[in-house]
């Protein structure tokens, strides 16, 4: 069953604060806050793109009050203690009441929630463990209990990311909010007063309309355009495509080397199209057939820079993983890769997470 | 009426409703409480649950999801038992006995699970692992291998332990094969256990007793060694019969792996 808050085994920092004051300066101009994440990531550009863009997100088809269930059930279920606290924390601030939290916080089954919240959390739940993988029945079921099919996109587009930032802050072991949280904690009747005025202010930084710029042309090309293609017009969309062609156009990683890691993961949650795509990506920088599969059934490639091999058993294991000891295996890999591969490695693993978790709905 | 009279009338009727309100107000609190009870003690017995089966699979049973139907599967079975142990129970201290064995499980099962292995059953001084059992895993003879090497360093470190007490080193033997099994929730009555069935079970048993005969500590069969690189150093045995089977089974020792 997922953790709670407080069971979450959480390892000191892999990295430490790197942040460059021009991104500092364009993070707080563009609405974010400087978080400890950012300090983390700020080396990588299309990392930290990513993160703000998931902060100052925006969504058209699915309510505020949803979104922020979404994101609390996925960064519990992912175990991470840096957004579960401050999902947590975040939500306290626009007055939702502990006991409201503590039913989302426990098992689907139980809590008193109403049919339609029931169905989300069940969702949030089964597509970021995705233990048994999730299929497109599941966003059937969405609609089924009354959203509509863009909310649905919408809510596992939100999902994924949410998987992807988890990861990101999972990986590098951030340190939590502790500042924030004990900031709500004290304030808490201030907070219960003022909660109604802070959730509508909130709702309104969080709705916006839908993006004309997300047309499925322009989502479907590039890497895995064929799983984006389908979430036109939702602004979270950009956010996952800017992550993509970000990801593949760096050079830190060699490319071989990310789509290799996307294919892992793709096969780890036999979610063929995925893998398929995986394939094209690999064939058009050099990789015959058997090369793929030797790479694939091995979790081992000399095609790749040696040092690099090392990320393909462990991307294996950001699948599905006990906190402390995905962060033990992150450190581990650290010390022999550095820090700029490191975390150019955790965002790519972040990230064929989100993109494989997404893919495996719009099969 | 006079004034009196309805001052009194209206004085009882607030009077019956705020009994009427706080009698409710009780019971509503009582209502919070005894749901609060209960989802603690369904969330501890979930736990304690998970102590005896895996995690994933406690989810899926509370969860009410209909996916442990019986199915077949490609499943790795690793099997490992203590070599003497049960002549060691007779020499030590039943309470030292049970302490030892524990941790002994504690550090195999942390090895197992490092490498996305489960440990289904434990009978006496020996344990039978899955990979692959809950959910398809492409990787399990790999996993399996690998889990097999960290429960070896894993028991060297214990034995470590153990002789800086002065207490016996333990020894085990370990048989890993791979097969299509059928997985499911068997037993009868009250007990009930996720596990597997089919021939490669049996296999994977005897492929463990030959640790014996053969002197070693870990063997995998023919089917195992296909699913490895280069990176392992194997050992070929020389073929032996086991009961079941009219073939001698090739085996191999797995020394190391250098990947």
């Amino acid at each position: 069953m997922a953790q709670l808050l407080n069971e979450i085994q959480w390892g000191e920092p892999l990295l430490a604060p790197d942040m460059d004051p021009a991104w500092e300066a364009e993070l707080k101009r563009r609405g974010g806050n400087v978080s400890e994440v950012d300090r983390r990531i700020a080396p990588s550009p299309w990392i930290r793109e990513a993160c703000l863009g998931i902060n100052t997100g925006r969504a058209c088809a699915i309510s505020a009050h949803l979104f922020n269930v979404a994101a609390l059930v996925t960064s519990q279920e992912n175990a991470c203690r840096y957004c579960y606290g401050a999902n947590r924390s975040y939500m306290k601030m626009l007055g939702y009441p502990e006991s409201y939290i503590r039913r989302i916080e426990q098992d689907v089954h139980l809590a008193e929630l109403d049919e339609k919240e029931r169905a989300l959390v069940a969702f949030c739940r089964n597509l970021a463990r995705s233990r048994p993988r999730p299929a497109r029945a599941e966003l059937d079921e969405l609609v089924r209990h009354g959203y509509t099919r863009e909310a649905a996109h919408e809510i596992a587009l939100w999902i994924a990311l949410g998987c992807f930032y988890n990861r990101v802050s999972t990986l590098i072991a951030s340190p939590p909010e502790l500042g924030f949280e004990g900031w709500v904690v004290a304030k808490g009747r201030w907070f219960a007063l003022m909660g109604p005025l802070n959730r509508f202010l909130a709702a309104r930084r969080r709705r916006g309309a839908p993006d004309p710029a997300a047309t499925a042309a322009a989502l479907g090309a590039g890497a895995y355009g064929p799983v984006l293609a389908p979430l036109a017009g939702l602004p979270g969309a950009t956010i996952m495509k800017g992550a993509l062609d970000g990801a593949f156009a760096s050079t830190v990683l060699s490319r071989g080397t990310k789509a290799l890691m996307f294919a892992i993961v793709a096969r780890s949650l036999d979610c063929r199209p995925s893998e398929a795509e995986a394939r094209r990506l690999l064939a058009a920088d050099g990789f015959s057939g058997a090369d793929i599969e030797q790479s694939l059934a091995s979790l081992e490639s000399a095609r790749v820079p040696a040092i690099e091999a090392r990320l393909l058993p462990w991307v294996r294991d950001t699948v599905h993983f006990q906190t402390a000891q995905i962060q033990g295996r992150t450190r581990e890999l650290a010390a022999a890769l550095g820090n700029a591969a490191t975390l150019e490695a955790i965002g790519v693993a972040a990230l064929a997470n989100a993109t494989v978790r997404l893919a495996m709905l719009v099969e | 009426m006079n004034e009196a009279a309805a001052a009194w009338l209206l004085g009882g009727a607030l009077l019956i409703a705020a009994a009427c309100a706080a009698a409710w107000l009780r019971r509503a609190r009582q209502a919070e409480r005894l749901q609060a009870e209960t989802r603690r003690r369904l969330e501890h017995l979930q736990r304690e649950f998970e102590r005896f089966a895996p995690p994933d699979l406690v989810e899926r049973l509370t969860g009410g999801r209909g996916d442990i139907a019986p199915q077949r599967r490609q499943v790795t079975m690793l099997f490992a038992d203590l070599r003497g142990f049960t002549a060691l129970c007779d020499q030590l201290d039943p309470a030292l006995t049970v302490t030892i064995l524990n941790d002994y499980f504690t550090h195999m099962s942390e090895a197992i699970g490092r490498h996305h292995g489960h440990i289904t059953e434990l009978v006496g001084d020996g344990l039978l692992a899955l990979f692959g059992a809950l959910e398809s895993n492409p990787w399990q003879c790999r996993d399996a291998v690998l889990a097999a090497l960290d429960m070896r360093a894993a028991l060297a470190a214990y034995n470590s332990q153990l002789g800086a007490k002065s207490l016996p080193q333990l020894q085990f033997g370990i048989g890993i094969h791979s097969g299509e099994v059928i997985v499911g929730v068997m037993g009868a009555g009250e007990l009930n256990k996720f596990t597997v069935t089919g021939d490669p079970i049996n296999v994977a048993s005897r492929v463990e007793g030959l640790t014996r005969d053969l002197g070693v500590d870990l063997l995998i069969t023919d089917e195992i060694r296909k699913a490895l690189t280069a990176g392992f150093r194997l050992r070929p045995m020389p073929p032996a019969r086991v009961k079941g089977k009219q073939e001698p089974i090739q085996t191999y020792h797995v020394e190391s792996n250098n990947a």
